[in-house]
């Protein structure tokens, strides 16, 4: 590149940056003054004005609306894996085969290895339960804007940053557990489930705690136009990695060990014989 | 309720990882396991197959190192069998050449004992031939000197006959 292609470049970038600079400075900050700390952090968890229309139907928090967002595109890029991908699959995989089928492993293994009598079908809800929180988690990042009821835009937060996604997964996976456990030793099963009573609990909250806290970083970071700048490339996107894999490792690894607990076969206690 | 918790909202976070779930159960999770089972259950008989085909090839090359030390031994045996036979057809071989060679022998002298009486014989009828032949000569020579001496005599003119013709 010759040196007068780079001073136009770094001219262009430049007058770019100031612009931007500017903009933000004569925009005001708006968190700071119509809106003090402590409102932000408040409707951040508890989504007290931040409601969206659902389908003009009724007024939800906006993670349902992400919840949905991410399930559809879910479903979309799972038909079209079945429909293209699948039936060219070859025993010496390719790149996107191999992902693919390293993913499937990993749950697949994840559920043998914890629940070694009935793999099967807890497999394939872990599966999607680590894939949902994955691409939840990571969905946080793209930054989709929807439109409040009060007529401002907000940007979607990760499906399980709101308390009511992370309770229905929680309560669904002990579900799960409960009439796995049901369905497969009988009441007994069923038995050693409840005694675990606190699990949908800890289960929803920690998704809950994790998932928000991440979220709530984020806000505080976006909140000061001083810590706005090149910081969110760090604590945005790292930690928002970071709470994606953890927490879908989490669930799925305490979701497959508590149900091969409850569908372990009972082994009775053998008499001894009188001699 | 405390902290916006709603329970409406659960259930449709509910519907909506149950109506997922079973997508992603159904057509990505099932068929990708399906497929990875499938192809496992092919390596492990292919592999199954190799591990026979091993063991056929091991237990075949024991069979035939065994059965090649059998033929070492067989063959050793068979050529102390080949040189004892040897042996003995050359010592009979032997054994006829000499008996040939002393019947050849007897029969050349035998023949040269023929011969030689038959040359004495003939030696002894030529000799004999040659002295009857010789004393017939010696006769027949005295005889006919005799005669011719008397003859010369008879015709040998007188001493005073030869003077007068001269």
């Amino acid at each position: 590149m010759s040196r007068k292609r780079k001073l136009v470049s770094a001219g262009i970038f430049a007058v770019l940056i100031v612009l931007l600079i500017a903009g933000i400075i004569l925009t005001g900050n708006p968190g700071a003054e119509k809106e003090p700390i402590k409102e932000v952090m408040r409707d951040a968890v508890l989504h007290g004005t931040g409601k969206v229309s659902l389908f003009g139907l009724i007024d939800v928090n906006p993670g349902l609306i992400s919840a949905y967002a991410v399930s559809g595109a879910l479903i979309v890029f799972a038909v079209l894996v079945r429909i293209f991908a699948v039936p060219r699959f070859k025993p010496a995989p390719g790149k996107f085969q191999y992902v693919l089928e390293k993913c499937v492993g990993l749950f697949s293994s994840l559920a043998e290895g914890n629940s070694p009598h009935r793999p099967g079908f807890i497999g394939g809800y872990i599966f999607a339960a680590g894939v949902y929180i994955f691409a939840s988690t990571i969905f946080e990042l793209f930054g989709v804007q929807a439109v409040t009821t009060s007529g401002g835009s907000i940007s979607l937060p990760a499906p399980l940053a709101d308390i009511n996604g992370a309770i229905a997964m929680g309560f669904f996976s002990y579900g799960v557990i409960l009439f796995g456990g049901l369905i497969c030793s009988g009441p007994k099963g069923m038995l050693k489930a409840l005694k675990d009573f606190s699990l949908p609990l800890s289960m929803s909250f920690r998704l809950f705690g994790a998932l928000l806290s991440g979220a709530l970083v984020t806000e505080l970071v976006y909140y000061y136009a001083l810590t706005s700048y090149v910081l969110p490339v760090v604590v945005g996107v790292l930690f928002t990695l970071l709470h994606a894999l953890i927490q879908a490792y989490v669930l799925t690894m305490l979701v497959s060990i508590f149900y091969g607990e409850s569908t372990e076969p009972s082994h009775k206690k053998e008499k001894r014989k009188k001699q | 309720m405390p902290l916006n918790i709603d329970i409406q909202q659960i259930l449709l976070h509910m519907l909506n990882f149950v109506i997922l779930f079973a997508v992603l159960y159904f057509v990505l999770y099932k068929p990708v396991k399906k497929f990875m089972d499938k192809r496992d259950e092919d390596f492990n008989e292919k592999n199954d197959r190799a591990n026979r085909t091993m063991e056929e090839a091991d237990s075949a090359k024991s069979a035939y190192e065994e059965k090649l030390s059998g033929i070492e031994d067989e063959i050793k045996s068979l050529r102390e069998d080949a040189r004892k036979k040897g042996v003995e057809e050359a010592d009979a071989i032997r054994e006829q050449a000499r008996r040939e060679a002393d019947e050849i022998l007897e029969d050349a002298r035998r023949k040269a004992e023929q011969a030689k009486t038959a040359a004495v014989r003939s030696a002894d009828n030529q000799i004999r031939a040659l002295a009857e032949q010789a004393a017939e000569k010696l006769v027949i020579e005295s005889t006919a000197q005799a005669y011719e001496n008397f003859i010369e005599t008879v015709n040998r003119p007188a001493p005073e006959e030869e003077e007068n013709g001269e």
